[in-house]
């Protein structure tokens, strides 16, 4: 009997998938979880040196503003009074999230805090400008 | 007599063919991977004072830092090189240990010198940076 059993498993030659089905799992889970959907601004401007920058882990709302104090927000050119209403609609989305004015280095100082006054309008109490790491 | 045996042998073991299972997970996991941005965002935080009135504090304990449009930088009333903004709020800080540190730029002035200063008041270590702007 025991032999007749080894005998079929060699015939039909399976592989016990559950160890790999395991490991895709925890890939799966582990990609699941730090999945966040940054909403892209669009533009990737000069950013501001700074050396307190930090990297935002939670800010997934970015608000572009270019050399020419045009707003940029999910990757299209929106006017100023247009910001309110998207953070509103990306906070209903993810409560959690923050924002992060990509702010070229030469816009006007005036338009990055109509920006953040904006988004502070719409409920978001966590806001930064988005600068690169001085080494 | 073959087919039989092998029949029988399934029934005894139950077993559920775990392969679509396996196709749709590789599925999701592609999607996951191919989704996922790992582009983190530096960022310098920034609080900025509401709109809304509020009690106004006492010049004594305030740090006032002026940004012009042509991007000269005033510490206390005093016209400095960027520079010098560390040391200069450095010192302040010395005199009034409890200050905060307000930044109040010209509309018109460059966001990146704005973001410099506002760096160059934490690097003093100053707990409390705000960012004000006049109106108009």
């Amino acid at each position: 009997m025991a032999i007749s059993r080894r005998r079929a498993a060699e015939e039909e030659g399976e592989i016990s998938l559950t160890p790999m089905l395991d490991v895709v799992f925890i890939l799966l889970i582990f990609f699941i979880v730090s999945t966040s959907f940054v909403k892209e601004p669009g533009i990737d401007p000069q950013r501001p040196v700074a050396a307190t920058a930090a990297a935002k882990v939670r800010g997934n709302i970015l608000i572009g503003v270019t050399e020419a104090d045009a707003v940029w927000m999910q990757k299209r050119r929106i006017g100023i009074d247009e910001v309110r209403r998207l953070v509103e609609a990306a906070v209903a989305e993810n409560p959690e999230s923050s924002v992060v004015v990509v702010a070229d280095r030469r816009a006007s100082t005036g338009m990055v805090i109509d920006v953040m006054d904006r988004a502070r309008a719409a409920g978001v109490a966590n806001i930064a400008v988005s600068a690169e790491q001085e080494v | 007599m073959n087919a039989r045996r092998r029949r029988r042998r399934n029934a005894g073991d139950a077993e559920i063919s775990i392969t679509p299972m396996l196709d749709i997970v590789f599925i999701l996991l592609i999607f996951f991977i191919v989704t996922t941005s790992f582009a983190k965002e530096f960022a310098v935080d920034m609080s900025r004072p509401s709109n809304a009135p509020v009690k106004e504090q006492k010049r004594t304990e305030l740090i006032a830092v002026r940004i012009e449009a042509d991007g000269r930088v005033f510490v206390e009333e005093r016209a400095i090189d960027i520079g010098a903004v560390r040391a200069n709020i450095e010192s302040g800080l010395a005199r009034k240990p409890s200050a905060g540190v307000v930044v109040v730029a010209n509309r018109a002035a460059d966001a990146g010198l704005m973001v410099r200063v506002v760096d160059q008041a934490r690097l003093a270590g100053a707990g409390n940076v705000s960012l004000a702007a006049p109106a108009g």
